[in-house]
């Protein structure tokens, strides 16, 4: 793994912060994000931190923290 | 593996668990009122009548930030101050008679509150059972004698609670002369100097004027003279539920991290400028009261932008201390360090992101300091969405964690649960955030707070990004997370009591600051000369705006009876209401 369990899910958490924030800070600038899309774009961001927490690191065993 | 506190001081570590139980009962119940005001005034899942949303409402408020956060704080500086000063209070019976006091005053008024629940409230003290009034209790509406005695108890209690950390203080400094005031003991007494001074004005707005009229000895009295003793007490309470979490942050948070404390003479000086500036700026919160003069406000808005001084420094001692403790670790690298801190760890998570989310509290706190844009918010959603990024993810975040590095050491039992506890703290943080966010987003077009009905027919409001129904479904869902979060640690804690064949993972020992003591001069120390400033200050601050109200309306005000707060009576008023607009129309 690139990261341990604990570590993706602070991740994990801190994109939904970002995602939600980001998106009120956005619409002061005439960017709207409808909420449907904006669930769309978390679910991506969790899916890749996923995808990138769990991909075996080249030539090196599985070390958790 | 050093020896746990419950093994060093069995009879403290009794009054701190008894402290803790009161609090996560409180906590329980606040928890269950918080779920069912977000579905309720989302109109998502509603099975309570909308008159008993505001029992439900004064419920919250009560439990939470009065008996959960203080019944905590009086455990955690009944452990700070033995274990800071390696020694049990003079006298154990002194102390079990205040816990005593705090929690026969709490039964009161909870019971006063939870009677608004009944059909036919129980007649006592000649008036019906219930406390209506919100967790302010603006008179002139009413409740119950009993609550407010059961308050004045609670009151007396937290009194007592720090002469006797005063007096175990004084007995230590006979026993160590010259010795500099230990900082987790100097952090306990600066905030009892802080309560002390401002707890003054609640306790005199309820032992003169309310509860005697209440008990209908007085025939009248002054709503803003009792609102303004009121936030006397009403901002610097809000240090008084923060500097709990300030303990946790300063003295366990750099171990946790792996490291020490950056500096603990900056820590002293921001307990010092609590005590200064945290009572004397009140009157922020009455910029929309009438009959307080404008440049009074004025001065109290100039003194709480002080107030974001020791924010700032605690924002740095302890980002400071977080990194050093990273490096420790072997983090190296400009931000690379973050990655070194022990994320695993619960106690170590909760408390980081509560300082996290503290920033979004203190920032949202300016605008609601400037005089003029909070004229926009006051009324609004906007307020609740602070004071839940404040209080109630800064401190109860934080209590929580600590309750994770603190309860193994009460109870001498390994912590139930581990990863399940970072989830539990994870899960408040995003909760806290969908809540948070909603709420100030709704509060800036003017969504009311304190209201079950805060839709009207015949008027939309003008969301500007995205709608009504997406903010709600925001708080609904943020609300319930929160919720999951809080059944979870109160689950974990209950595992833990009971799991007494095991063996704590948990070192109870704090190491000494990386600047002592020693880097500072002895001044820090004076509590009389911090007392007799801030004494001082609140005088400059109050003597002028309280003898303008009492020179308007009287210290009894004029013929101010009671405002009916019984739900019969609301349904009558309803009515009256409905039939003077159909009579008009």
């Amino acid at each position: 793994m690139h990261t341990s369990p604990a570590k993706l899910l602070i991740l994990i958490a801190l994109s939904l912060v970002i995602l939600v924030e980001g998106r009120t800070v956005l619409a002061f600038f005439g960017i709207n994000i409808p909420p449907l899309e904006t669930a769309l774009i978390g679910l991506v961001i969790i899916a890749t931190l996923i995808i990138w927490a769990i991909r075996p690191l080249r030539g090196s065993p599985t070390k958790s923290e | 593996m050093t020896a746990l506190f419950v093994d060093e001081y069995p009879a403290e570590a009794r009054l701190v668990k008894a402290a803790f139980l009161s609090s996560f009962i409180a906590f329980g119940i606040g928890a269950l009122f918080g779920i069912i005001q977000a579905l309720h005034r989302t109109d998502i899942f509603r099975f309570i009548d909308s008159i008993k949303y505001y029992t439900v409402l004064t419920g919250h408020g009560v439990f939470l930030v009065i008996a959960f956060t203080i019944f905590f704080l009086v455990g955690l500086y009944q452990w700070a101050v033995t274990d800071s000063l390696e020694r049990g209070p003079v006298d154990i019976r002194f102390t079990w008679f205040w816990y005593g006091l705090m929690a026969i005053g709490s039964f009161l008024a909870a019971i006063s509150i939870l009677a608004g629940f009944l059909e036919q409230p129980p007649m006592v003290l000649g008036a019906e059972l219930r406390a209506n009034v919100l967790f302010t209790f603006y008179a002139p509406l009413e409740a119950n004698p009993l609550y407010y005695i059961g308050l004045a108890l609670f009151l007396v209690g937290t009194w007592l609670a720090g002469i006797d950390w005063f007096r175990t203080w004084w007995a230590w400094r006979d026993e160590n002369p010259g010795k500099r005031i230990p900082l987790r003991t100097f952090m306990v007494l600066t905030t009892m100097i802080m309560f002390f001074l401002g707890s003054i004005g609640v306790i005199v707005s309820i032992l003169v004027f309310i509860l005697p009229w209440s008990l209908e000895i007085t025939e009248s009295l002054n709503p803003l003279l009792t609102r303004t003793l009121f936030w006397f007490f009403g901002h610097m309470i809000v240090y008084f539920w923060l500097l709990p979490a300030y303990l946790l942050w300063y003295s366990v948070l750099p171990k946790l991290s792996g490291g020490r404390l950056f500096s603990d003479p900056l820590a002293r000086v921001v307990f010092i400028l609590f005590v200064l500036l945290s009572t004397p700026v009140g009157i922020h919160h009455q910029y929309m009261d009438p009959g307080i003069a404008e440049g009074f406000k004025f001065i109290a808005m100039t003194n709480t932008m002080f107030l974001l001084l020791p924010s700032f420094l605690t924002a740095f001692t302890v980002v400071a201390s977080m990194e050093h403790g990273a490096r420790q670790r072997g983090g190296e690298g400009r931000f690379n360090w973050l990655r070194a801190l022990p994320w695993r760890n619960p106690a170590f998570t909760g408390m980081a992101l509560a300082g996290l989310i503290f920033a979004f509290g203190g920032f949202t706190g300016i605008v609601n300091a400037g005089m003029n844009i909070n004229y926009l918010v006051h009324n609004a959603l906007w307020i609740p969405g602070h004071i839940h990024a404040q209080v109630g993810t800064a401190t109860a975040l934080t209590l929580m964690a600590g309750s994770y590095w603190l309860v193994p050491q009460l109870t001498g039992n390994r912590l139930v649960g581990r990863q399940v506890a970072l989830v539990q703290v994870v899960l408040w943080f995003v909760g806290i955030v969908f809540m948070t966010n909603s709420m100030f987003r709704a509060g800036l077009v003017g969504v009311p707070r304190r209201t079950a009905e805060p839709q009207y027919q015949g008027f939309d409001y003008d969301v500007g990004v995205g709608s009504m129904g997406e903010l709600n479904a925001q708080l609904a869902l943020g609300g319930t997370l929160l919720f999951i979060s809080a059944m979870l640690f109160l689950v974990l804690m209950l595992l833990t009591v009971f799991n007494n064949d095991s063996e704590p993972l948990v070192d109870g020992t704090l190491p000494p600051a990386l600047s002592g003591p020693e880097d500072s001069p002895q001044v820090l120390d004076n509590l009389r000369l911090w007392f007799g400033i801030a004494f001082v200050l609140v005088v400059l601050a109050y003597a002028l705006p309280l003898a303008g109200i009492v020179a308007q309306s009287g210290l009894f005000g004029q013929d101010i009876p009671p405002f009916p707060v019984s739900s019969e009576a609301v349904i009558y008023l309803e009515f009256g209401l409905e039939y003077v607009g159909a009579f008009v129309t």
